[in-house]
């Protein structure tokens, strides 16, 4: 596992992505940073940090494309995979690698807050509390959205795609708190949306296990219980869209951090994210050698 | 050492390895042989754990593959048909890395790298970014990676593509330096190569086993293995019919005609000795011959003839 973790690390900086994404990173905080804490005079950097969370749209992919998308590419994979190396121990290392490199540019941003500090006439308890909560809660959320990119990158070969694909859900999430306004809450339109939110999901199942059959027995009983549901008891749909499409709404889980409150329901969510993906890795990577 | 029991590999209805079983004692070398798309990488990514097979079991010094894959993995040096390099490492990086994924004492490593690179002739190349190297030193760097750690078993897919004639020489007496210590097993669809290296010949083609023999015994194992060759002076029909008739001739083909002379190629059953009853039944019709000469077989003619049967009894 160390022997992965600290050739993922070195990679990052011998093929330049390290540099470019703590440019990224420092280059937007600090721009924040001035408009809001120091040109604005506002003493809260949890401002700033929601203020940035878009970033991650951009910063994620980057750091996840290549985990396992290079490796398939160029066949390296042959060489990890027939090492005394077991996939979990492989998948583990890449994502602790994608973490302390996500972590480098994080660290200088912790200074931000001492620098307000300085400057500020703040109560120092409860202004180094909300501040530093709230990027605890960022780092959280940044740990959820690594682990869905490596995900991501396992199930292609192409690193470009992996991109793509990553900063697509990382935005999806990101604005699903807007789609859910906009949704219906009547009952008869929940069944539909969940209907298709089965085959969205279905079609997302084939992509990474390549299994027709088992695909489409996952679909149609699940097609068939919602359906035996609406039959049954309506009222159950009463606003269910908004309430499943929540759980698929990672970075809406962080805005109490900015409000400086500390979530513990949101850091088991986003720990719990972040376990689910890594173990879903780790099975994608197994599935392809039966394939 | 490795035992391939019932070996098969099916992609969907496509059956690329079917039901192939071999052993490999210590210290062999086993060249697997066969033409292109006859399962060769298939199996060596099945006996190595790259993937899974369909059916049947491989064991790797007791262990299997599957169920105690740590432990099997342990023991086995792989270099693929392409070589698993990341492009953006230094040469001595890429073996320190690959020391570090098969569990090399720290100790070890600095020593262990510094004789492989030799042995593989890369010493010079040690701070060359691999990107940068031609496609031979790219290979030696694949090989010197198999080496590392010294396992037991050490697997190589068409280890001499891309290597010019001296390095191939090289390679091969490293090849035989190592099977005094270790099993080695490697592919080719370069006969030569296999018979100056091997101890024993394993052909495939189309994911079936055809002849698991020593280079030198291969040529029993071919149809035409007592043929000769005949010229006779007399009409084709007759000649035909007269040879027909020798008991031990099993087959016979006209391959020309010329001023009354006949060109035919005469195979017996087995090793027996034809040209005596050849020579006094054509005597006995009073059919004389001119030239006979006994075939005699390289390699790659047996070779193709063995693949080529296996194709005739498919159809």
């Amino acid at each position: 596992m160390l022997a992965i973790y600290k050739k993922e690390l070195r990679s990052y900086f011998t093929t330049m992505i390290g540099f470019i994404y703590a440019a990224i990173f420092l280059v937007i905080v600090g721009i924040y940073f001035m408009a809001y804490n120091l040109n604005g005079q506002y003493a809260k950097f949890e401002y700033t940090v929601s203020a940035i969370e878009f970033l991650y749209i951009v910063l994620i992919p980057i750091l996840t494309m290549r985990l396992v998308a290079e490796e398939n590419k160029q066949k390296t994979d042959q060489l990890l995979l027939t090492s005394p190396i077991s996939i979990t121990k492989m998948v583990l290392g890449k994502y602790f690698a994608a973490v302390t490199m996500y972590l480098a540019p994080v660290v200088i941003m912790c200074f931000y807050p001492l620098i307000i500090a300085k400057y500020a006439s703040v109560s120092f308890g409860p202004y180094y509390a909300t501040a530093y909560s709230c990027i605890f809660g960022f780092i959280m959320l940044a740990a959820a959205y690594i682990a869905l990119g490596l995900f991501i990158s396992a199930i292609t070969e192409n690193q470009v795609i992996a991109l793509i694909i990553t900063a697509i859900a990382v935005f999806i999430s990101y604005i699903m708190p807007g789609i859910e306004s906009m949704l219906p809450t009547d009952n008869q339109s929940s069944w539909l949306i969940l209907s298709l939110l089965v085959v969205v999901i279905c079609l997302i199942l084939y992509l990474s296990i390549h299994n027709i059959t088992m695909t489409m027995i996952i679909g149609v009983v699940a097609e068939v219980a919602l359906m035996f549901v609406y039959l049954l008891k309506p009222s159950f749909y009463d606003g269910l869209v908004t309430k499943v499409l929540d759980v698929f709404s990672i970075s809406e889980k962080f805005s109490n951090f900015s409000a400086g409150i500390l979530d513990i329901n949101a850091i088991i969510y986003f720990l719990s994210v972040a376990v689910m993906f890594i173990l879903i890795t780790i099975q994608v990577i197994k599935k392809r050698r039966w394939s | 050492m490795i035992e391939v029991k019932n070996l098969v590999k099916r992609y969907g209805s496509f059956c690329a390895v079917d039901d192939l079983s071999f052993t490999v004692e210590k210290g062999e070398i086993v060249g697997l042989l066969g033409p292109n798309g006859a399962g060769k990488s298939t199996t060596m990514n099945m006996i190595t754990g790259y993937i899974s097979s369909t059916e049947g079991t491989v064991e790797i010094d007791g262990y299997d593959i599957f169920d105690d894959a740590e432990e099997a993995k342990q023991h086995i040096g792989y270099l693929p048909e392409q070589p698993p390099l990341y492009m953006d490492m230094k040469v001595c990086e890429y073996l320190e890395f690959v020391a570090e994924l098969k569990k090399v004492k720290k100790s070890e490593r600095a020593k262990m790298i510094e004789k492989i690179m030799e042995d593989t002739m890369l010493t010079d190349m040690k701070n060359r970014l691999i990107r940068h190297l031609s496609k031979g030193y790219k290979q030696r760097v694949g090989i010197a990676g198999a080496l590392i750690g010294y396992p037991d078993v050490i697997i190589l897919d068409e280890p001499t593509v891309g290597l010019d004639p001296k390095q191939i020489i090289e390679i091969r007496d490293l090849i035989k330096k190592l099977a005094k210590k270790h099993t080695v097993i490697l592919s080719s669809h370069i006969l030569s190569e296999v018979s100056a290296v091997c101890d024993r010949v394993i052909i495939i083609n189309k994911g079936k086993l055809i002849v698991d023999d020593t280079p030198e015994k291969l040529a029993e194992h071919a149809r035409f293995a007592s043929g000769i060759k005949l010229v006779v002076k007399g009409d084709k029909g007759n000649i035909i019919g007269a040879l027909s008739d020798v008991p031990s001739v099993v087959d016979v083909s006209v391959d020309k005609e010329e001023n009354g002379f006949v060109f035919v190629t005469v195979c017996g059953k087995d090793k027996e000795e034809i040209r005596e009853d050849v020579f006094f039944k054509l005597a006995e019709e009073k059919m004389p011959i001119y030239t006979m000469e006994k075939m005699t077989f390289t390699l790659e003619d047996i070779f193709l003839e063995l693949t080529k049967e296996e194709e005739k009894e498919a159809v």
